[in-house]
């Protein structure tokens, strides 16, 4: 069993409010992402769960107990550090070995030399050796165990860390960043890794970043979080596809979503620009922030009322996509289309377009950013 | 670029005064410690190992050795661990830690000379404030504290604070008696140096990331005793390192509490190298063997940080 639940959870340092009566329940085997901009409380959100900060306020319980008062040692709980906090004078069998031989000797056989004398020590270094060797070949580190963590490459020492976590079958895993200190290569192979990891184990993970790819690329649900509100926690293409409010449509999607000013008529027709949606929004007569997804805009020779003309700044070239930064005609704002190399290779800077959008894509949020619905399809 | 001297022109500077300042007179000393060669004479005749025999030999040199052997002995691991616990629990005050940091650094700013002259004050066997508050406590407290009388084994009749009591306030007379005076020397030595070293420990233990504190907690290392021996202990190590050799050198050198307290007396108790140094080489004019006692005094701190350099070095950093 691994689950987690965190009721009302709230965190103060001194007068600054970091997290804010936050409620999670994270299930059994799941995936889970905390992510969001720097300074959103994730992090916190997360030692909280560990018990290596104390939240002000609420409770955490683990598997249905509550643990406010249970030290992070004693929740069995395994952590991946950021800075993967390998222990740098032990090899990495021996940082392998760490959380076993602290849980399983008891005081006198951790003493050095009589502790050999012990007569239960002996099984139980070979069930530790077992569990090492075990956990290494998973990683694929064996060929390391002799190394110290200074001769280990970023992806090795990520490897070592996730097997220190790994070894002792904990509840659930919580991991803190684990992928930021990685290049760009090697960071999406570890997504593809850690997600069949999590298959294989099928153990809890709570997971946090602030990179969107990672979240939308690895877990079974997404929290969104800002400035210690939980915004939104559901599965990443629901919240990719229908956010809750403006701030989550901003922050999930690479590149960031178009907003454009938009207004409804006293029967809530929504329009932005010179385009009519020819759909009805929930509330009428106001003005409303349209967002729509650069891939549902397309560059396009027409020219009528569905289209609205730009001048092309700068051609993002991804090389299965090109991305166009385009000023369009009011002036007020830059959007981004997503265009195919093949059907746009003739377009360069300072070109001007047309644009078009793809129907029943776009998505309003009223003045402060909360989502509205349409009213008919 | 290979053909041309003017590297030469670079380096020559700092070699040409680091061969007159420090390796001509290290060569002259040993030079000078195979002579009869006193200051002021016209001539010197070459007396082999005599200087070094005599110092193996004769009483004096021999007591020379075991003094600083002793002072060493004892300074150096006591006030390294006492530096240590220091550090460790002001790490883990809230407030108040810059205040404790300033007296226990203040041994080590003020000037030696005027610490020492008050300690010759403080421990006068009569006049001193150490004495004065031991026959103070005769019967009360302090004696059953200092005496030991809590000890089980220890007979309240017949321990040294009860004896002296009872002998009308015979107390130790500290820096003037044969059995006291080293310990005493050994003790100003620890207050002075520990000091230093807790301030070392101190930016070793800031320099120790917190997350590893953290890693171990939740590999559930639950005391104290046991994230101190997973993660303080040898992230320490480079420091520890450190601390001890220049502690050693440090203790090695001791010569201004000598010279004010004790020169070197009672009956050599506490005739360290450097004060032997001083007095056979510059009192008495009797160069030649104070070169054999350099050139020996050298010897040891050269052991002593081949052994840091090349032994220890290697096992504290990864």
């Amino acid at each position: 069993m691994g689950t987690i639940s965190l009721k009302n959870i709230s965190k103060s340092f001194g007068s600054t409010q970091v997290l804010n009566n936050l409620n999670v329940d994270i299930n059994d085997g799941e995936f889970l992402t905390l992510v969001g901009p720097s300074g959103c409380g994730k992090s916190t959100l997360l030692r909280i769960i560990a018990g290596l900060e104390q939240q002000t306020s609420g409770d955490v319980l683990i598997d249905n107990k509550n643990v406010n008062r249970v030290r992070a040692s004693e929740r069995d709980l395994a952590m991946v550090f950021q800075s993967y906090a390998l222990y740098p004078h032990l090899t990495v069998r021996r940082n392998l070995e760490t959380p076993l031989r602290l849980r399983d000797y008891n005081a006198f056989e951790r003493l050095p030399l009589i502790g050999n004398f012990s007569p239960s020590k002996k099984e139980k270094t070979e069930s530790i050796n077992q569990l090492v060797n075990k956990t290494s070949e998973t990683l694929k580190i064996s060929e390391l165990l002799d190394r110290k963590p200074g001769q280990l490459s970023g992806g090795q020492r990520q490897r070592v860390a996730l097997g220190r976590a790994m070894v002792r079958e904990p509840v659930a895993f919580l991991m803190d960043e684990p992928l930021s200190n990685l290049d760009a290569a090697l960071r999406v192979h570890m997504r593809s890794e850690l997600s069949e990891l999590h298959n294989s184990l099928k153990t809890t993970f709570v997971y946090v970043t602030h990179d969107q790819a990672e979240a939308l690329t690895m877990s079974s649900r997404m929290a969104v979080m800002i400035d210690g509100n939980l915004l939104q926690l559901d599965t990443p293409q629901e919240v990719y596809d229908n956010p809750s409010s403006l701030s989550v449509a901003q922050f999930v999607g690479s590149p960031k979503i178009n907003i454009f000013k938009g207004t409804s008529d006293s029967s809530g027709t929504v329009s932005f620009l010179n385009v009519n949606l020819k759909r009805k929004s929930s509330e009428s007569n106001t003005d409303l922030h349209i967002g729509i997804r650069p891939e549902h805009l397309e560059i396009t020779n027409e020219s009528n009322e569905n289209t609205f003309s730009g001048t092309v700044a700068y051609r993002e070239n991804l090389g299965s996509d090109i991305f166009f930064h385009v000023n369009i005609e009011d002036g007020s704002n830059k959007i981004i289309v997503r265009g195919l190399p093949q059907l746009t290779h003739q377009i360069s800077n300072g070109s001007s377009v047309n644009i078009k959008r793809v129907s029943d894509k776009a998505l309003l949020f009223n003045q402060v950013g909360m989502r509205v619905q349409f009213t008919n399809a | 670029m290979h053909n041309s001297k003017a590297h030469l022109w670079f380096i020559a500077p700092a070699i040409i005064l680091m061969i007159i300042i420090l390796i001509f007179p290290l060569f002259l000393a040993g030079g000078i410690s195979f002579t009869d060669y006193n200051l002021g004479n016209k001539t010197f005749e070459w007396v082999g190992l005599e200087n070094y025999d005599k110092m193996f030999n004769r009483k004096t040199y021999v007591k020379m050795i075991w003094a600083t052997a002793t002072y060493v002995i004892v300074v150096v691991p006591i006030s390294v661990v006492l530096g240590l616990c220091a550090a460790m629990l002001l790490n883990s005050l809230r407030f108040g830690a810059d205040i404790y940091k300033t007296i226990f650094f203040l041994p080590v700013m003020a000037t030696l000379l005027a610490m020492a002259i008050a300690w010759e004050f403080t421990l006068h066997p009569t006049l001193g404030i150490v004495n004065s508050f031991l026959a103070n406590g005769c019967g009360g407290v302090r004696e059953f504290i200092l005496g030991f009388h809590w000890l089980p084994w220890v007979d309240s009749q017949e321990s040294w604070y009860a004896v002296a009591c009872a002998n009308n306030m015979d107390f130790p007379y500290w820096l003037k008696q044969k059995n006291t005076a080293i310990w005493t020397v050994c003790f100003i030595g620890i207050w002075q140096a520990f000091g230093f070293n807790m301030v070392l420990y101190l930016a070793g233990l800031t320099s120790i990331p917190r997350e590893l504190y953290q890693a171990a907690e939740m590999d559930g290392a639950k005391s104290t005793w046991e994230q101190f021996k997973l993660v303080t202990w040898p992230m320490l190590g480079p420091t520890t390192l450190f601390v001890v050799t220049i502690t050693t050198i440090r203790t090695f050198q001791v010569f201004d509490t000598i010279e004010i307290l004790t020169k070197g007396g009672p009956s050599k108790t506490t005739y360290v190298m450097m004060y032997a140094i001083f007095e056979k080489a510059i009192q008495q004019n009797l160069t030649s063997i104070g070169a054999a006692i350099t050139v020996v005094f050298i010897g040891f701190i050269l052991v002593l940080t081949f052994f840091q350099r090349y032994v220890i070095e290697k096992r504290v950093h990864y």
